[in-house]
């Protein structure tokens, strides 16, 4: 990745993300427990103190010895979080209002969201007729050849 | 192993089944989210009218190209198209973004025929004994084996193992959520019902390769795959000489493959990781695994293609199902009024041997197939303008999840991994350890606890874990796998000293 070069808010970073891991492994280790059933309870408390022992050297070296790596890097994050929100509303949509409209949904937002050349009325009709023949392709191969129960 | 075997096999009818299956099971396998299970569940029901042979042929041809058509999406998407192609996401993308994805997909179709060669070889030659050695591995063997699988973390975060381990914990306690197989507890859902039904691999495994790409590709203008200025012509030389000159790599990953396709549960996945695991352990010092390196496509491909012959060993000789497709095409033979069983060779050879060489001739028809439909694919990926691929690649991912289990929670939780694989990805926790834990979890956790429960039924947890034979030999790979790449950054950064 090229902007995942050295970045200023690398090193906070790292170490937050660090605690979360700790966090998250401190937080299963208090769920197990709550198992009756002791079978199903060694593996993920070994697993979860080792999660706990191994982000913990992590955050411990890293604070010890601060490096500069990593970071959200260069790029707009609007584009980012566009798509990232379709996804989830077409997603979400799917019950509601079918896949064939969800999939509209998404699609347009990732479309917007990745388009970086100016918009021109024959880009638009052809990405909005490419992107429909995508979402029925697919719809109709799933759901007619697949078998799958698309709603 | 007669003549006349080879020569049922290669009838126009059979011929015609064997191509249309490896193409079929390619474009399958290519698209994410569809598996070799899924594309085998589907046409299964149309070979009910056919001759038990020309059945077999069917599926085990669409089995194979399933299987490499998931390196396709891995190489040019970053998205293993099946879990098979895990590991050809490490140097298959960096391939594709330096301008080599055609070499990448023409060296995947190579490696994917040799190794489905020698799987299918050893299915013809060595079913027999070979199928002895499933029944070798107990709960134990399995474990370790997992536990060999996840060393592999150890080479995947060179300068960030504590991260790396951390993330393959993280997979592993993924693997944990939902209705505990062993008891039936219900594990760190926090009262969600989401959570529930657990995490399936799949998803998982779209989320975490595929939604970080994509975030990343729409966030700057960049192209998403280098093209390179002059056109070159078909890279098909210069992969079968990349290939040629690798050949102990290829034969070694092959063999890797078919040894841990026959053991039921490992499936293609593991073999992949192992064989690039082992790849990577014995590289010169000039390769770079993990930035593009041929090696390491031909490992995974060559061994993740072998399983499917070798996980047809106990299939057809003790009936028991290596992988889930080995399941459907078990089901398929019962349905046809075939048993399976160690007479089955005597038995109905008639039926096994066509299939055997059915399938030799499915995996060598994968060439010319494989190289055009790869090459299409490719040229296609390349030339897609950016703001059509990411939206396309996108609503691939949610239908793709959905279709596993008809789930829309699958798709939330595919992409909530996704969004958090990334914003871990950006702070050196990559998605492979957590993958790799989230795969090999449910492995290592049933062998430890039957181990656990023999060994403490028997009085010898101690022995249970270290006293048997084929345990201390993976064992002592494990080790080797996770030490060496430790003492060889160690040499690395001691040699300037040395020098100064």
């Amino acid at each position: 990745m090229p902007d995942q070069q050295r970045q200023p808010e690398g090193h906070v970073g790292s170490l937050v993300i660090s605690a979360l891991f700790v966090i998250m492994g401190i937080v299963a280790l208090y769920d197990t427990t709550g198992y009756y059933d002791r079978d199903s309870q060694v593996f993920p408390r070994t697993v979860a103190i080792l999660m706990i022992l191994t982000a913990g050297l992590s955050l411990v070296t890293r604070f010890l010895h601060p490096r500069e790596s990593g970071g959200f890097g260069t790029g707009t994050w609007w584009r980012r979080v566009l798509l990232i929100l379709a996804m989830f509303a077409g997603s979400l949509a799917i019950p509601h209002i079918g896949f064939l409209a969800s999939g509209a949904i998404a699609f347009t937002g990732g479309l917007i969201a990745a388009m970086h050349d100016r918009w021109t009325v024959m880009t638009a009709a052809l990405y909005a007729g490419s992107g429909a023949a995508v979402i029925i392709a697919f719809f109709a191969l799933f759901r007619y050849v697949l078998h799958v129960p698309l709603p | 192993m007669e003549f006349g075997h080879f020569l049922s096999a290669l009838t126009p009818f059979n011929l015609v089944l064997a191509l249309f299956g490896v193409v079929a099971g390619t474009i399958v396998g290519s698209i994410p989210g569809l598996t070799a299970t899924m594309a085998l569940a589907v046409l299964v029901p149309i070979t009910f009218s056919m001759d038990p042979a020309s059945a077999l042929i069917l599926l085990g041809a669409i089995y194979t190209g399933a299987i490499y058509g998931g390196a396709y999406a891995a190489i040019l998407l970053n998205t293993p198209g099946t879990p098979s192609a895990i590991a050809t996401t490490f140097d298959g993308y960096p391939m594709a973004k330096r301008g080599d994805g055609d070499l990448a997909v023409a060296l995947a179709c190579f490696a994917s025929v040799v190794g489905g060669l020698v799987g299918a070889f050893a299915l013809l030659l060595l079913a027999p004994p070979l199928s002895k050695v499933a029944l070798a591995f107990g709960p134990i063997e399995y474990f370790w084996l997992s536990i060999f699988g996840l060393s592999l973390i150890a080479s995947l975060s060179t300068g960030n193992l504590m991260k790396g381990l951390a993330g393959g914990a993280f997979g592993m306690l993924l693997s944990t959520v939902g209705v505990a197989e062993v008891s039936a507890d219900i594990r760190l859902t926090f009262g969600s019902q989401m959570l529930v039904g657990g995490f399936g691999v799949i998803g998982a495994l779209i989320g975490l390769y595929c939604i970080p790409v994509l975030i990343d590709l729409v966030a700057t203008p960049d192209r998403h795959l280098k093209v390179e200025e002059d056109v070159r012509s078909v890279r098909i030389g210069e992969a079968f000489r990349i290939a040629a000159r690798s050949k102990f790599n290829l034969i070694r990953s092959s063999v890797i493959g078919t040894l841990i396709g026959i053991l039921p549960g490992a499936g293609g996945s593991v073999a992949g990781l192992v064989a690039y695991s082992e790849a990577k352990r014995t590289a010169r010092p000039d390769q770079k695994f993990g930035q593009g390196e041929p090696d390491g496509i031909l490992a995974t491909e060559s061994a993740n293609n072998a399983t499917v012959g070798g996980g047809f060993i106990p299939t057809l000789v003790l009936g028991i199902p290596g992988t889930p497709p080995d399941a459907i095409v078990l089901g398929a033979l019962l349905v046809q009024g075939v048993r399976t069983g160690p007479t089955m060779f005597s038995q109905s050879g008639s039926i096994v041997y066509t299939f055997i060489y059915g399938l030799l001739i499915a995996t060598v028809l994968m060439l010319p197939a494989g190289l055009l439909i790869g090459r299409y694919a490719y040229k296609s990926i390349v030339n897609i303008p950016k703001a059509v691929l990411v939206p396309t690649v996108g609503f691939m991912t949610i239908i793709g999840t959905f279709s596993i289990r008809n789930s829309v929670t699958d798709v939330i939780l595919m992409l909530g991994l996704g969004v958090f694989g990334w914003v871990v990805g950006r702070f050196g926790f990559a998605a492979s350890p957590i993958v790799l834990g989230l795969i090999l979890g449910p492995i290592a956790e049933q062998g430890f606890v039957q181990g656990w429960t023999i060994g403490s039924a028997t009085g010898n947890l101690f022995g249970m874990f270290f006293g048997r034979s084929i345990s201390q030999g993976i064992i002592a790979f494990t080790l080797l796998s996770l030490f060496l790449p430790l003492y060889t950054a160690w040499r690395q950064r001691k040699k300037p000293q040395e020098q100064s």
